[in-house]
């Protein structure tokens, strides 16, 4: 499945992440900013590539902003993003998590 | 400390004394009318006692105003919420690329929120967040052609006028290709939309030039933010800095720009000045070229000049001024552009 637009979830408050999704790239290319990139950053890319897979995406761009969210939170905004990036908003897939 | 998000509706005077004074409290004393007028929202912070500790602007995609009460302990805390605040407010409306200029001391601030800085001079640094950013943009010019080498010209064009057609045809002739930028923004005369297409049928037979819309980057040196700069006569030197810094940085090295064409803008001291500025920041590595004005009776073809005649109504008197394609345009437009004046 390919993302059509670009769609944003979450705050740069401090505990979320914000996770933006956009068309494009070779793969899953995430940029990350984060306090924590070299105690976590691979497990948080991990997290964010898991969901995209399980809605059968291959390819995005992704910039995620993390402000020390716990893996759940990063999970649930990247399924906020990507329902958002693919116009399902009405459709959760719980699941995927 | 709880705090409270509230909208600040600044076309209230009681409001927008409380927003003033707060920001001038805060060391922010500038409120032209061009950089107030253009707030499209402002959000504030309140604390217990309903004083405001945090606030922050939007014009179109640009955040402005950002300023969190000073020495506060949760100063990162506030200045994350607002600048979130704003960004959600941004992708509800469906804009998820922004930008911010700030002091030079502020632009880790914004790094720390996931900004990337693409310019810095020593009185301002330009970072813009969100997708797509610069480096999307450049592609999408590179995979217009893949030229290994180009001269580039940046236009308002407001209106495309013989003046820019000897411009374009002077580049055109000494280079094997050249890329004309037409300045995006909406507060001119014609619209973007109308400037770029004036513009590509200005040059339709110039079979290697490349019109370009300048998207998010080139918006002119004058659009660029500078309420945090505090004398004024300082403003013009960080404006143009800024703008020729960018291009420098991302687009010579992105589209190998080895020329950057200019007119010679006599009457204008702000055009010099913007002039000197891409000459001392673009050489030697992209060499700048001022061509001359070109002369029509006693005055240099202008854009001015044709948006004077538009507003006297005077169809004829843009003979010689202007290519047939743009004449066209006005003449078919010409109460919708006077109803604009």
């Amino acid at each position: 499945m390919d993302i059509t637009h670009t769609a944003t979830a979450g705050t740069l408050e401090s505990s979320d992440i914000q996770v933006t999704l956009a068309p494009g790239g070779d793969g899953i290319d995430i940029d990350l900013t984060s306090d924590v990139i070299k105690q976590f950053g691979d497990q948080i890319k991990a997290s964010i590539t898991q969901v995209l897979h399980n809605y059968g995406i291959t390819s995005a761009k992704v910039k995620a902003v993390d402000k020390g969210a716990l893996d759940i939170v990063i999970k649930a905004r990247t399924v906020a993003a990507v329902q958002r990036a693919l116009d399902i908003v009405d459709q959760p897939k719980w699941e995927v998590l | 400390m709880m705090t409270t998000m509230r909208d600040m509706y600044l076309s209230d005077p009681m409001t927008m004394r409380q927003w003033k004074e707060f920001l001038e409290s805060q060391g922010i004393q500038e409120f032209r009318s061009g950089e107030v007028e253009p707030l499209e929202e402002t959000i504030g912070l309140f604390d217990e006692d309903d004083r405001l500790v945090a606030t922050g602007s939007l014009a179109g995609p640009i955040l402005k105003y950002i300023v969190v009460r000073h020495y506060d302990s949760e100063h990162s805390a506030l200045f994350n919420r607002i600048v979130g605040e704003l960004v959600a407010r941004l992708a509800e409306r469906g804009v998820t690329h922004y930008s911010v200029f700030t002091k030079p001391r502020y632009i880790a601030s914004f790094e720390h929120v996931g900004f990337t800085c693409l310019a810095r001079v020593e009185r301002g640094g330009l970072l813009e967040s969100g997708m797509p950013g610069i480096d999307t943009y450049l592609e999408h010019v590179r995979d217009l052609g893949g030229w290994q080498a180009s001269a580039a010209i940046v236009m308002n064009a407001n209106p495309f006028t013989l003046g820019h057609r000897r411009l374009v045809e002077a580049a055109a002739h000494d280079n094997e290709h050249v890329y004309v930028f037409v300045v995006h923004e909406n507060r001119s005369l014609f619209t973007t939309d109308e400037r770029l297409r004036l513009v590509c049928e200005g040059v339709a037979d110039l079979k290697n030039v490349t019109v370009v819309d300048g998207g998010d980057y080139l918006i002119g040196f004058a659009a660029f933010p500078a309420y945090f700069i505090p004398s004024s006569k300082d403003v013009i030197d960080y404006q143009t800095r800024l703008d020729a810094t960018l291009f420098r940085d991302w687009f010579v090295p992105a589209l190998g720009i080895t020329r950057r064409y200019v007119g010679k803008e006599p009457y204008s001291p702000t055009t010099q000045v913007y002039n000197q500025a891409l000459k001392d920041v673009l050489e030697p590595r992209t060499k700048v070229t001022v061509i001359e004005r070109r002369q029509v009776g006693q005055e240099p073809i202008s854009a001015s000049r044709v948006r004077r005649l538009i507003a006297q109504g005077d169809v004829d008197g843009l003979k010689g001024l202007v290519p047939s394609t743009t004449k066209i345009f006005i003449q078919d437009h010409l109460a919708q552009l006077q109803m604009r004046i």
